[in-house]
Protein backbone atom coordinates (compact mmCIF):
# COMPACT_ATOMS: atom_id res chain seq x y z
CA UNK A 1 0.00 0.00 0.00
CA UNK A 2 2.48 2.60 1.13
CA UNK A 3 4.15 1.80 -2.64
CA UNK A 4 1.30 3.56 -4.14
CA UNK A 5 1.01 7.42 -5.45
CA UNK A 6 -1.61 9.80 -3.65
CA UNK A 7 -4.09 9.66 -6.53
CA UNK A 8 -3.59 6.11 -6.53
CA UNK A 9 -4.62 5.69 -2.92
CA UNK A 10 -7.28 8.07 -3.18
CA UNK A 11 -8.69 5.62 -5.86
CA UNK A 12 -8.37 2.52 -3.60
CA UNK A 13 -10.56 4.29 -0.99
CA UNK A 14 -12.86 5.36 -3.45
CA UNK A 15 -13.23 1.74 -4.88
CA UNK A 16 -13.00 0.58 -0.79
CA UNK A 17 -16.13 2.71 0.06
CA UNK A 18 -18.08 1.96 -2.97
CA UNK A 19 -17.67 -1.87 -1.65
CA UNK A 20 -18.88 -1.30 1.87
CA UNK A 21 -15.15 -2.37 2.66
CA UNK A 22 -14.45 0.45 5.48
CA UNK A 23 -11.93 -1.70 7.20
CA UNK A 24 -10.10 -1.74 3.66
CA UNK A 25 -9.47 1.67 3.56
CA UNK A 26 -7.61 1.39 7.03
CA UNK A 27 -4.43 1.44 5.47
CA UNK A 28 -4.86 3.54 3.08
CA UNK A 29 -6.36 6.41 5.56
CA UNK A 30 -2.80 5.47 7.51
CA UNK A 31 -0.56 5.90 4.71
CA UNK A 32 -1.79 9.38 3.61
CA UNK A 33 -2.07 10.23 7.16
CA UNK A 34 0.91 9.67 8.22
CA UNK A 35 3.15 10.29 5.50
CA UNK A 36 1.90 14.03 5.77
CA UNK A 37 0.95 14.69 9.32
CA UNK A 38 4.66 15.61 10.73
CA UNK A 39 5.07 18.25 7.58
CA UNK A 40 1.79 19.60 7.78
CA UNK A 41 2.43 20.06 11.63
CA UNK A 42 6.07 21.75 11.37
CA UNK A 43 4.64 23.90 8.73
CA UNK A 44 1.61 24.89 10.97
CA UNK A 45 4.48 25.69 13.60
CA UNK A 46 5.77 28.31 11.58
CA UNK A 47 2.26 30.42 11.42
CA UNK A 48 0.34 29.06 14.45
CA UNK A 49 0.94 29.03 18.49
CA UNK A 50 1.90 25.44 19.50
CA UNK A 51 -1.75 24.76 21.53
CA UNK A 52 -3.36 25.11 17.86
CA UNK A 53 -1.39 23.48 15.75
CA UNK A 54 -2.31 20.46 16.11
CA UNK A 55 -6.08 20.69 15.31
CA UNK A 56 -5.61 22.95 12.73
CA UNK A 57 -3.61 20.15 10.83
CA UNK A 58 -5.79 17.48 12.21
CA UNK A 59 -9.03 19.22 10.44
CA UNK A 60 -6.74 19.92 7.61
CA UNK A 61 -6.07 16.32 6.87
CA UNK A 62 -9.79 15.63 7.54
CA UNK A 63 -11.06 17.74 5.18
CA UNK A 64 -8.48 17.44 2.64
CA UNK A 65 -8.55 13.26 2.23
CA UNK A 66 -12.57 13.79 2.50
CA UNK A 67 -12.69 16.53 -0.05
CA UNK A 68 -10.51 14.84 -2.54
CA UNK A 69 -12.16 11.34 -2.23
CA UNK A 70 -15.77 13.05 -3.05
CA UNK A 71 -14.98 13.10 -6.56
CA UNK A 72 -14.27 16.93 -7.00
CA UNK A 73 -11.15 17.63 -9.24
CA UNK A 74 -8.10 18.80 -6.69
CA UNK A 75 -5.17 18.60 -8.76
CA UNK A 76 -2.52 16.80 -6.84
CA UNK A 77 -3.10 15.75 -3.73
CA UNK A 78 -0.07 17.15 -1.81
CA UNK A 79 -0.97 20.39 -3.25
CA UNK A 80 -4.43 20.37 -2.35
CA UNK A 81 -3.80 19.37 1.28
CA UNK A 82 -1.20 22.21 1.48
CA UNK A 83 -3.50 24.58 0.00
CA UNK A 84 -6.34 23.58 2.76
CA UNK A 85 -3.77 23.86 5.43
CA UNK A 86 -3.10 27.42 4.18
CA UNK A 87 -6.76 28.31 3.98
CA UNK A 88 -7.15 26.82 7.88
CA UNK A 89 -4.29 29.22 8.69
CA UNK A 90 -5.41 32.30 6.98
CA UNK A 91 -9.21 31.69 8.69
CA UNK A 92 -7.30 31.13 12.15
CA UNK A 93 -5.55 34.61 11.87
CA UNK A 94 -8.81 36.26 10.04
CA UNK A 95 -11.29 34.70 13.02
CA UNK A 96 -8.84 36.70 15.58
CA UNK A 97 -9.70 39.94 14.53
CA UNK A 98 -13.42 39.39 14.34
CA UNK A 99 -16.07 38.18 16.66
CA UNK A 100 -17.37 34.30 16.06
CA UNK A 101 -18.70 33.89 12.33
CA UNK A 102 -22.21 34.16 11.32
CA UNK A 103 -21.40 34.11 7.48
CA UNK A 104 -19.56 30.73 6.09
CA UNK A 105 -18.60 30.52 2.50
CA UNK A 106 -18.86 27.37 0.27
CA UNK A 107 -17.14 24.33 1.48
CA UNK A 108 -13.70 23.52 -0.43
CA UNK A 109 -15.03 20.82 -2.13
CA UNK A 110 -16.76 23.26 -4.54
CA UNK A 111 -13.95 24.64 -5.02
CA UNK A 112 -14.72 28.05 -3.20
CA UNK A 113 -12.63 29.39 0.04
CA UNK A 114 -14.50 28.61 3.17
CA UNK A 115 -14.68 30.27 6.64
CA UNK A 116 -13.97 27.38 9.63
CA UNK A 117 -15.90 28.05 12.35
CA UNK A 118 -12.95 28.98 14.86
CA UNK A 119 -13.04 31.51 17.53
CA UNK A 120 -10.30 33.95 17.91
CA UNK A 121 -7.59 32.53 20.29
CA UNK A 122 -4.49 33.97 21.93
CA UNK A 123 -2.47 36.85 19.89
CA UNK A 124 0.84 35.08 17.96
CA UNK A 125 2.35 37.20 14.54
CA UNK A 126 3.28 33.70 12.69
CA UNK A 127 7.06 33.70 11.30
CA UNK A 128 6.19 33.18 7.80
CA UNK A 129 3.24 35.05 7.07
CA UNK A 130 4.19 37.63 5.12
CA UNK A 131 7.95 35.73 3.97
CA UNK A 132 5.56 33.73 1.74
CA UNK A 133 4.78 36.56 -0.46
CA UNK A 134 7.96 37.99 -0.38
CA UNK A 135 9.60 35.17 -1.50
CA UNK A 136 6.98 34.44 -4.81
CA UNK A 137 8.03 37.79 -5.75
CA UNK A 138 11.56 36.81 -5.25
CA UNK A 139 11.19 33.99 -7.20
CA UNK A 140 8.87 35.75 -10.04
CA UNK A 141 11.33 38.42 -10.86
CA UNK A 142 14.05 35.35 -12.02
CA UNK A 143 14.53 36.02 -15.29
CA UNK A 144 16.12 32.68 -16.50
CA UNK A 145 14.55 29.09 -16.23
CA UNK A 146 17.81 27.93 -15.18
CA UNK A 147 17.84 30.34 -12.39
CA UNK A 148 14.72 29.53 -11.07
CA UNK A 149 16.11 25.56 -11.74
CA UNK A 150 18.62 26.47 -9.04
CA UNK A 151 15.87 28.07 -6.98
CA UNK A 152 14.05 24.94 -6.79
CA UNK A 153 16.43 22.28 -6.60
CA UNK A 154 18.70 23.97 -4.63
CA UNK A 155 16.87 26.10 -2.18
CA UNK A 156 13.30 24.30 -2.24
CA UNK A 157 14.51 20.84 -2.55
CA UNK A 158 17.21 18.94 -0.79
CA UNK A 159 20.06 18.96 -3.66
CA UNK A 160 23.23 19.87 -2.87
CA UNK A 161 25.17 22.75 -4.73
CA UNK A 162 27.05 20.05 -6.75
CA UNK A 163 23.64 18.03 -7.38
CA UNK A 164 22.16 21.12 -8.68
CA UNK A 165 24.86 22.16 -10.67
CA UNK A 166 24.81 18.60 -12.55
CA UNK A 167 21.12 18.72 -13.14
CA UNK A 168 20.69 22.34 -14.33
CA UNK A 169 23.50 21.60 -16.92
CA UNK A 170 24.58 24.15 -19.26
CA UNK A 171 27.61 24.96 -17.92
CA UNK A 172 26.06 25.22 -14.54
CA UNK A 173 28.88 25.49 -11.65
CA UNK A 174 28.88 24.68 -8.08
CA UNK A 175 30.19 28.18 -7.48
CA UNK A 176 27.19 29.39 -9.73
CA UNK A 177 24.46 28.24 -7.42
CA UNK A 178 25.69 29.40 -4.73
CA UNK A 179 25.98 33.40 -6.16
CA UNK A 180 22.18 32.46 -7.52
CA UNK A 181 20.78 31.52 -4.23
CA UNK A 182 22.43 34.42 -2.44
CA UNK A 183 20.99 36.89 -4.89
CA UNK A 184 17.96 35.59 -4.26
CA UNK A 185 18.35 35.17 -0.51
CA UNK A 186 19.26 39.26 -0.97
CA UNK A 187 16.33 40.05 -2.72
CA UNK A 188 13.71 38.22 -0.65
CA UNK A 189 14.84 39.84 2.54
CA UNK A 190 15.49 43.19 0.70
CA UNK A 191 11.43 42.68 -0.16
CA UNK A 192 10.56 41.57 3.46
CA UNK A 193 12.04 44.61 5.11
CA UNK A 194 10.75 47.17 2.59
CA UNK A 195 7.36 45.54 3.48
CA UNK A 196 8.19 45.82 7.33
CA UNK A 197 8.82 50.02 6.42
CA UNK A 198 6.07 50.33 4.96
CA UNK A 199 3.93 48.73 7.43
CA UNK A 200 2.49 46.35 4.43
CA UNK A 201 0.23 43.71 4.72
CA UNK A 202 1.63 40.67 3.68
CA UNK B 1 25.79 36.45 11.56
CA UNK B 2 24.41 33.39 11.29
CA UNK B 3 23.94 32.49 7.21
CA UNK B 4 20.12 31.86 6.40
CA UNK B 5 21.03 29.36 3.81
CA UNK B 6 23.46 27.46 5.76
CA UNK B 7 20.47 27.14 8.44
CA UNK B 8 18.18 26.06 6.08
CA UNK B 9 20.56 23.80 4.59
CA UNK B 10 20.65 22.09 8.26
CA UNK B 11 16.97 21.96 9.26
CA UNK B 12 16.70 19.81 5.72
CA UNK B 13 19.38 17.50 6.67
CA UNK B 14 17.85 17.24 10.14
CA UNK B 15 13.89 16.88 8.17
CA UNK B 16 15.42 14.12 5.75
CA UNK B 17 16.72 12.21 9.12
CA UNK B 18 14.08 11.84 11.23
CA UNK B 19 10.65 12.90 9.10
CA UNK B 20 10.25 15.21 11.80
CA UNK B 21 12.25 18.19 12.54
CA UNK B 22 10.87 21.22 14.25
CA UNK B 23 11.62 24.46 12.36
CA UNK B 24 11.37 26.40 16.11
CA UNK B 25 14.78 25.59 17.71
CA UNK B 26 16.06 27.18 14.26
CA UNK B 27 14.63 30.04 13.53
CA UNK B 28 15.47 31.15 17.42
CA UNK B 29 18.55 31.07 15.99
CA UNK B 30 18.39 34.12 13.90
CA UNK B 31 16.27 37.65 14.23
CA UNK B 32 14.38 40.26 12.66
CA UNK B 33 13.78 39.75 9.00
CA UNK B 34 16.32 36.80 8.64
CA UNK B 35 13.97 34.80 10.93
CA UNK B 36 11.30 35.96 8.88
CA UNK B 37 13.62 35.12 5.50
CA UNK B 38 14.41 31.43 7.09
CA UNK B 39 10.42 31.10 8.11
CA UNK B 40 9.61 31.39 4.69
CA UNK B 41 11.97 29.27 3.08
CA UNK B 42 11.27 26.41 5.56
CA UNK B 43 7.88 26.86 5.13
CA UNK B 44 8.22 26.68 1.19
CA UNK B 45 10.66 23.70 1.25
CA UNK B 46 8.26 21.77 3.82
CA UNK B 47 5.85 22.09 0.70
CA UNK B 48 7.22 20.53 -1.44
CA UNK B 49 8.52 17.72 0.45
CA UNK B 50 7.15 14.22 -0.17
CA UNK B 51 5.19 12.17 1.39
CA UNK B 52 6.97 10.06 4.52
CA UNK B 53 7.39 6.70 3.85
CA UNK B 54 4.64 4.68 6.15
CA UNK B 55 6.74 3.64 9.53
CA UNK B 56 3.84 1.17 10.95
CA UNK B 57 6.20 1.25 14.55
CA UNK B 58 6.10 4.97 14.65
CA UNK B 59 2.32 5.42 13.47
CA UNK B 60 1.20 2.86 16.04
CA UNK B 61 -0.07 5.14 18.98
CA UNK B 62 1.19 8.21 17.58
CA UNK B 63 -1.58 11.69 16.97
CA UNK B 64 -1.08 10.31 13.27
CA UNK B 65 -3.06 7.03 14.31
CA UNK B 66 -6.06 9.10 16.33
CA UNK B 67 -6.36 10.93 13.06
CA UNK B 68 -6.23 8.13 10.45
CA UNK B 69 -9.24 7.06 12.96
CA UNK B 70 -10.99 9.40 13.11
CA UNK B 71 -10.87 10.37 9.05
CA UNK B 72 -11.87 6.41 8.45
CA UNK B 73 -14.67 6.67 10.38
CA UNK B 74 -15.62 10.25 8.51
CA UNK B 75 -15.41 8.50 5.59
CA UNK B 76 -17.09 5.38 6.27
CA UNK B 77 -20.16 7.14 7.87
CA UNK B 78 -22.96 9.35 6.85
CA UNK B 79 -22.03 12.22 9.06
CA UNK B 80 -19.04 14.19 6.98
CA UNK B 81 -15.91 14.89 8.89
CA UNK B 82 -17.88 15.43 12.00
CA UNK B 83 -16.10 12.21 13.71
CA UNK B 84 -12.90 13.81 13.18
CA UNK B 85 -13.78 17.18 13.71
CA UNK B 86 -15.94 16.65 17.12
CA UNK B 87 -13.82 15.16 19.73
CA UNK B 88 -11.77 18.01 19.10
CA UNK B 89 -13.95 20.50 19.27
CA UNK B 90 -15.04 19.08 22.58
CA UNK B 91 -11.34 18.08 23.63
CA UNK B 92 -10.46 22.16 22.93
CA UNK B 93 -13.16 23.14 24.74
CA UNK B 94 -12.49 21.26 28.06
CA UNK B 95 -15.33 19.43 28.40
CA UNK B 96 -16.07 15.53 28.80
CA UNK B 97 -18.76 14.57 26.55
CA UNK B 98 -21.42 13.83 29.41
CA UNK B 99 -21.41 17.79 30.05
CA UNK B 100 -21.52 18.36 26.78
CA UNK B 101 -24.51 16.60 26.54
CA UNK B 102 -25.77 17.95 29.63
CA UNK B 103 -25.77 21.51 28.29
CA UNK B 104 -26.79 20.62 24.81
CA UNK B 105 -30.01 19.06 26.51
CA UNK B 106 -30.70 21.83 28.45
CA UNK B 107 -29.93 24.03 25.65
CA UNK B 108 -32.48 21.93 23.14
CA UNK B 109 -35.09 21.62 26.08
CA UNK B 110 -34.69 18.46 26.28
CA UNK B 111 -33.52 17.99 30.07
CA UNK B 112 -35.68 15.22 30.77
CA UNK B 113 -34.26 13.59 27.94
CA UNK B 114 -30.46 13.93 28.30
CA UNK B 115 -29.73 10.15 27.65
CA UNK B 116 -31.60 10.08 24.39
CA UNK B 117 -29.50 13.32 23.15
CA UNK B 118 -26.19 11.53 24.10
CA UNK B 119 -27.09 8.68 22.09
CA UNK B 120 -27.73 10.91 19.15
CA UNK B 121 -24.75 13.28 20.31
CA UNK B 122 -22.33 10.09 20.08
CA UNK B 123 -23.91 8.75 16.31
CA UNK B 124 -22.93 12.35 14.98
CA UNK B 125 -19.11 11.40 16.62
CA UNK B 126 -19.33 8.32 15.28
CA UNK B 127 -20.76 9.23 11.40
CA UNK B 128 -23.31 6.98 12.20
CA UNK B 129 -26.02 9.74 11.86
CA UNK B 130 -27.18 11.37 8.49
CA UNK B 131 -26.03 14.73 8.74
CA UNK B 132 -28.59 16.08 6.56
CA UNK B 133 -31.17 15.43 9.02
CA UNK B 134 -29.94 17.00 12.07
CA UNK B 135 -31.24 20.19 12.37
CA UNK B 136 -29.96 23.84 12.15
CA UNK B 137 -31.48 24.25 16.13
CA UNK B 138 -29.48 20.98 16.84
CA UNK B 139 -25.90 22.55 15.31
CA UNK B 140 -26.93 26.65 16.44
CA UNK B 141 -26.58 24.80 20.22
CA UNK B 142 -23.87 22.65 19.61
CA UNK B 143 -21.88 25.55 18.09
CA UNK B 144 -22.61 27.77 20.97
CA UNK B 145 -21.05 24.98 23.66
CA UNK B 146 -17.92 24.63 21.58
CA UNK B 147 -17.35 27.91 19.82
CA UNK B 148 -18.32 27.21 15.84
CA UNK B 149 -20.65 28.23 13.82
CA UNK B 150 -23.51 26.42 12.77
CA UNK B 151 -22.72 26.75 9.42
CA UNK B 152 -19.47 25.58 9.64
CA UNK B 153 -20.68 22.61 11.32
CA UNK B 154 -23.64 21.92 8.53
CA UNK B 155 -20.72 22.61 5.81
CA UNK B 156 -18.45 19.51 8.10
CA UNK B 157 -21.08 17.74 8.31
CA UNK B 158 -21.35 17.42 4.54
CA UNK B 159 -18.15 16.37 3.23
CA UNK B 160 -17.26 13.84 1.61
CA UNK B 161 -20.50 13.07 -0.33
CA UNK B 162 -22.04 10.40 2.38
CA UNK B 163 -21.44 7.00 0.85
CA UNK B 164 -24.03 3.71 0.98
CA UNK B 165 -25.26 2.98 4.19
CA UNK B 166 -23.49 0.70 6.72
CA UNK B 167 -24.93 -2.09 6.82
CA UNK B 168 -22.89 -2.87 10.62
CA UNK B 169 -24.24 0.69 12.04
CA UNK B 170 -26.23 -0.73 14.21
CA UNK B 171 -23.72 -3.32 15.40
CA UNK B 172 -20.53 -0.67 16.11
CA UNK B 173 -23.11 1.39 17.66
CA UNK B 174 -23.57 -1.55 20.16
CA UNK B 175 -20.26 -2.19 20.19
CA UNK B 176 -18.89 1.02 20.86
CA UNK B 177 -22.30 2.65 23.04
CA UNK B 178 -21.75 1.81 26.63
CA UNK B 179 -25.21 2.62 28.59
CA UNK B 180 -27.64 1.63 25.20
CA UNK B 181 -30.82 2.90 24.70
CA UNK B 182 -33.15 3.34 27.76
CA UNK B 183 -35.85 0.92 28.26
CA UNK B 184 -39.35 1.54 26.09
CA UNK B 185 -37.79 4.32 23.98
CA UNK B 186 -37.03 4.17 20.54
CA UNK B 187 -33.40 3.60 20.08
CA UNK B 188 -31.91 6.64 18.13
CA UNK B 189 -29.18 3.86 17.80
CA UNK B 190 -30.57 1.32 15.25
CA UNK B 191 -33.09 2.01 13.21
CA UNK B 192 -35.47 4.98 12.99
CA UNK B 193 -38.70 4.76 15.21
CA UNK B 194 -42.10 4.21 13.98
CA UNK B 195 -43.68 7.70 12.90
CA UNK B 196 -45.92 7.11 15.83
CA UNK B 197 -43.40 7.18 18.34
CA UNK B 198 -41.56 10.18 16.76
CA UNK B 199 -40.86 12.47 19.44
CA UNK B 200 -39.89 16.21 19.66
CA UNK B 201 -35.52 15.05 19.56
CA UNK B 202 -35.97 12.35 17.19
CA UNK B 203 -36.96 15.40 14.78
CA UNK B 204 -34.52 17.94 16.01
CA UNK B 205 -31.89 15.13 14.91
CA UNK B 206 -33.55 13.35 12.33
CA UNK B 207 -35.71 15.43 10.46
CA UNK B 208 -39.32 14.74 9.39
CA UNK B 209 -40.28 11.16 10.51
CA UNK B 210 -40.79 8.29 8.04
CA UNK B 211 -44.40 8.37 6.47
CA UNK B 212 -46.39 5.57 7.93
Amino acid sequence: MSGLADDALIDYLRAAREAERHDAMKAAVAVLVFGYHDTLMNRARLKLPEPDVADVVSETLASAIASAFDGSSVGEFRSWLHTILSRRIADYHDARTRTPKTAPLPGEHQGDDEVWGAEPSEPFEGDALHARGCLEQAYGELDRDSHRAVIDLYVLHAHSAAETAELVGDGMTEANVHQIASRFQRRFKQLLEEGSDTGEEP
Amino acid sequence: MTDVLQLLSEYKQASRASGDADPRPYLARVSGSDRELLAGLIDAYLEQAPRREFDAERFQGSPAATIAEEVQRSLAGESGIWPALLPQLRRRSELKRSELVRQLAARLGAQAQEQKVGEYYHRMEQGLLPAAGVSDTVLEALGKIVGWTSTALRTAGTLPTPGPPRSDAGAVFARTHRGGAPEGTPGPGGAAPAAEEWDEVDRLFRGAPPSA
